[in-house]
């Protein structure tokens, strides 16, 4: 790409141009190369996949990509035919990649039967349009349809629209895909009033967690009179258990350039920064990446899109604290300094960034933009319920069958979630809470699954939306355990600044370690209750003011298990040290000797093939051998 | 330093990016290198080690040979992450945050690195291991020499 793109005639001919990389003439392997694949062992398969490809003799593109998804089913390795269509392999083993091209280089025909499914036609989100692959399914009809598959079904792919099917170093595959039209009918045919209605017009809502609706939050910036404006992308996914903002960046960092070049010129701001976690290197070598090819391709730098608009996009690496995914904290990160929240107002929107009117915008907010703009604010509002309207992605993860990553419309059920796309419990525990908004938000009991997902709906119930974490709990976690882990994470991600938010959420851990350890006294929990209000009510930022949440909706749901642990001086879900023993389910155990290898103390004994036994007065009830063992024979009695 | 600072402008805001680099190449911040960055950059030292010891990714002591982090999200969590940072601590024979007196391992607890799907998992030297298994650590350590 040597000449600059100016005008919708310059974008098409690049469209055309990453058209025939994502459509080579012969045959073409799409390797799922973002974190989550690359430590399943892609990079081994992509090397096995070009030695096979050479020894055959065989002409194809080997290629990489980002996650389609279905992160545990990874290395993914998707085949696409010349004569069509494109089949999607699972758990690609080096051998397997290897018998595969053999097979196909011997007999002409693809041995597909261990195929996850297959694509018929690709769905350009953006541009509004299909790519039918060649008619015929050309043997591999059995395979089955991708919007067939149960982790498919209900999904609406617009934040993650190209994530896993271009290679996210190639900004003309994603334009190919509608990516910068958005941004063309912004820059060039509409002023920055206009582009506001329409984001306000769409009904989007932050997807970082609170869920400001993003137009207002734009508009506020937008009317400020000021020298300079400043846009940032806040990429710092502090909450544990979300990993959608890694995958949207290492998949199609184009995506987030395109929004944050949006929002930037609807505020007019100059000058914009990305603050993105430094625990997720590969999303920041893909974002530098996407940002010299913009840059060099005049979707970023002086007079974009020849509409005078000037923009410069920088990365900022995160140092590791939590705190920092708070928009005072983030911006005092950036500054220089620690990063430590200041009280608000006045908001970023008036007063941010070095003192100037600062927008701050999630990632998967900010590659909603793009599309949003590209196909008009009605067609986005069509998705979703009144309120929460649009789509969002969850990462759905913890004790369940199918995880990953999952994009539905806002307004599903969270029993469609965990049973539909995610197949039901993983493992022989039925489910027991689901945990959303990470240490922020709140466990909601199985009981309560047909609620709906929706901002509101999940605020009532006393959890969050938040950045879309769902973490699925089984009968084998204990919930007191787990709400001293959440505590045991706010109190040690606190920055300090405000006391009660420093000392409570300290008192707090300290008296749910208690209780975890035997040791609880009758006033506790009540105890527990009035310092939740207190630290509620009287913490400076979003960090305090959610860190008893965890804690609360534990205690609200599971208020029997909390008081056995207090007056029975039992843990039902076996996993408090002092509250538990374990013993070998006899009939059971098959002999096969993992406990004894993992236990540090030597308290499990028995030959091989017989039932084993475990030394009560040696066991330091750990669990180690309860997490190992193939046949659940150790139980909690 | 040269080679580190002629990167960066002037900004005050550079202090954060210029530390994240010498804890790359070093490992850590070695205290001669942050008196002589205080000097450079008119910033006082204070506030230099104020910065350096709020943030999780910054060590202000040397690490060894090759640096484990056990991921302690939720996910990992709820599948037992504890457990795998015991039984690491057991191997390695340090607590969490220590070195051994080898200097062959440091031992690092980290808030999620991503890799939920793949729970529990750890990163030995960056590279993620996921879906581990207890009996599996000790193979594991044996590749890190």
């Amino acid at each position: 790409m040597t000449t600059a793109i100016r005008t919708e005639k310059d974008l098409d001919a690049l469209a055309r141009e990453g058209e025939g990389s994502l459509y080579p003439r012969g045959l073409k392997l799409l390797i799922g190369s973002a974190s989550c694949g690359i430590s399943a062992g892609a990079r081994e398969v992509e090397a096995a996949a070009l030695e096979a490809l050479k020894a055959a003799g065989l002409d194809a593109v080997v290629a990489r990509t980002g996650c389609i998804g279905f992160c545990q089913a990874e290395p993914l390795v998707d085949v696409i035919l010349p004569e069509g269509p494109r089949v999607c392999f699972s758990k690609v083993t080096p051998a397997g990649i290897r018998s595969l091209i053999e097979g196909y280089a011997k007999t002409g025909h693809l041995k597909a039967d261990a195929a996850l499914c297959r694509f018929t036609e690709e769905k350009y989100v953006s541009a509004g349009t299909t790519r039918p692959y060649p008619p015929g399914t050309n043997g591999l009809g059995q395979v089955p349809e991708w919007s067939t598959v149960d982790f498919y079904r209900p999904q609406e792919r617009v934040i993650l629209r190209n994530c896993g099917s271009i290679d996210p170093m190639s900004l003309g595959e994603a334009v190919a895909r509608g990516a910068y039209r958005g941004a063309l009918r912004a820059l060039t045919r509409m002023t920055p009033e206009q582009v506001v209605a329409e984001i306000t017009a769409s009904g989007l809502r932050g997807r970082g967690g609170a869920g400001f609706p993003t137009g207002r939050k734009w508009d506020a910036a937008r009317t400020q009179e000021a020298d300079a404006k400043y846009f940032i992308c806040n990429a710092d996914e502090g909450d544990p258990g979300a990993f959608m903002d890694r995958s949207v960046m290492e998949g199609d960092p184009h995506a987030v350039l395109e929004g944050m070049l949006i929002g930037a010129y609807a505020i007019g701001a100059a000058r914009a920064f990305v603050y993105v976690r430094s625990e997720y290197p590969l999303a920041v070598s893909t974002m530098e990446h996407a940002i010299a090819q913009a840059k060099a391709a005049g979707l970023l730098g002086k007079d974009i899109l020849g509409s005078g608009f000037d923009l410069e996009i920088e990365i900022r690496r995160g140092a590791g604290a939590f705190v920092c995914g708070e928009e005072t904290a983030l911006i005092a990160s950036i500054e220089g300094r620690a990063g430590e929240p200041r009280p608000r107002p006045p908001y970023p929107a008036v007063k941010g960034l070095w003192g100037k009117p600062t927008v701050i915008n999630n990632v998967k907010t900010l590659s909603s933009i793009g599309a949003i703009l590209a196909r008009g604010a009605a067609w986005y509002a069509g998705r979703g319920v009144e309120g929460s309207r649009g789509t969002t992605v969850f990462s759905l993860v913890g004790a369940v069958k199918n995880t990953g990553l999952v994009e539905v419309p806002l307004g599903i059920s969270l029993r469609q979630m965990i049973y539909d796309i995610g197949g039901g419990p993983s493992g022989s525990k039925p489910v027991k809470a689901v945990q959303t908004g990470g240490p922020s938000g709140g466990c909601i009991p199985a009981a309560m699954l047909d609620l709906t997902i929706d901002y509101e709906k999940l605020a009532q119930a006393g959890a969050m939306m938040g950045s879309g974490g769902m973490i699925v709990i089984d009968e084998g976690t204990c919930m007191v355990d787990l709400a001293r882990f959440f505590l045991s994470f706010t109190a040690e991600e606190s920055c300090g600044k405000c006391a009660p938010c420093r000392e409570g959420t300290k008192q707090m851990l300290r008296i749910l370690t208690r209780i975890c350890e035997g040791e609880g006294k009758s006033e506790d929990l009540q105890t527990l209750q009035r310092l939740a209000t207190t630290i509620k009510a009287a913490s400076l930022c979003g960090l305090g003011q959610t860190a008893p949440n965890p804690v609360l909706t534990a205690m609200r749901y599971f208020g029997p298990e909390f008081e056995a642990h207090v007056k029975d001086r039992k843990c039902p879900a076996g996993v408090c040290r002092n509250l538990t023993t374990f013993k070998v389910d006899e009939s059971a155990c098959i002999g096969c000797g993992r406990c004894v290898k993992v236990c540090a103390v030597s308290a499990v004994a028995g030959t091989a093939k017989k039932a084993h036994r475990i030394d009560e007065a040696l066991c330091t009830r750990c669990g180690a051998c309860r997490s190992v063992c193939p046949a659940d024979a150790v139980i909690n009695v | 330093m040269e080679e580190i600072l002629v990167k960066y402008s002037a900004e005050p805001s550079v202090l954060i990016p210029v530390l994240q680099d010498i804890n790359e190449r070093r490992g850590y911040l070695p205290r001669p290198m942050l008196e002589d960055l205080a000097a450079r950059l008119g910033i006082p030292l204070a506030e230099i080690l104020r910065v350096a010891s709020f943030y999780n990714a910054f060590s202000l002591t040397p690490v060894g040979r090759h640096v484990i982090e056990v991921c302690l999200g939720t996910a990992c969590f709820v599948r037992g992450s504890n457990l795998l940072l015991e039984r690491l601590e057991d191997l390695v024979g340090v607590p969490a945050g220590g070195t051994d007196k080898d200097r062959r391992f440091t031992l690092r607890t980290v808030r999620c690195i991503g890799c939920c799907a793949l729970a529990p998992a750890m990163r030995i030297d960056g590279v993620t291991f996921g879906k581990m298994k207890l009996d599996k650590v000790g193979d594991i350590l044996e590749r890190f020499q």
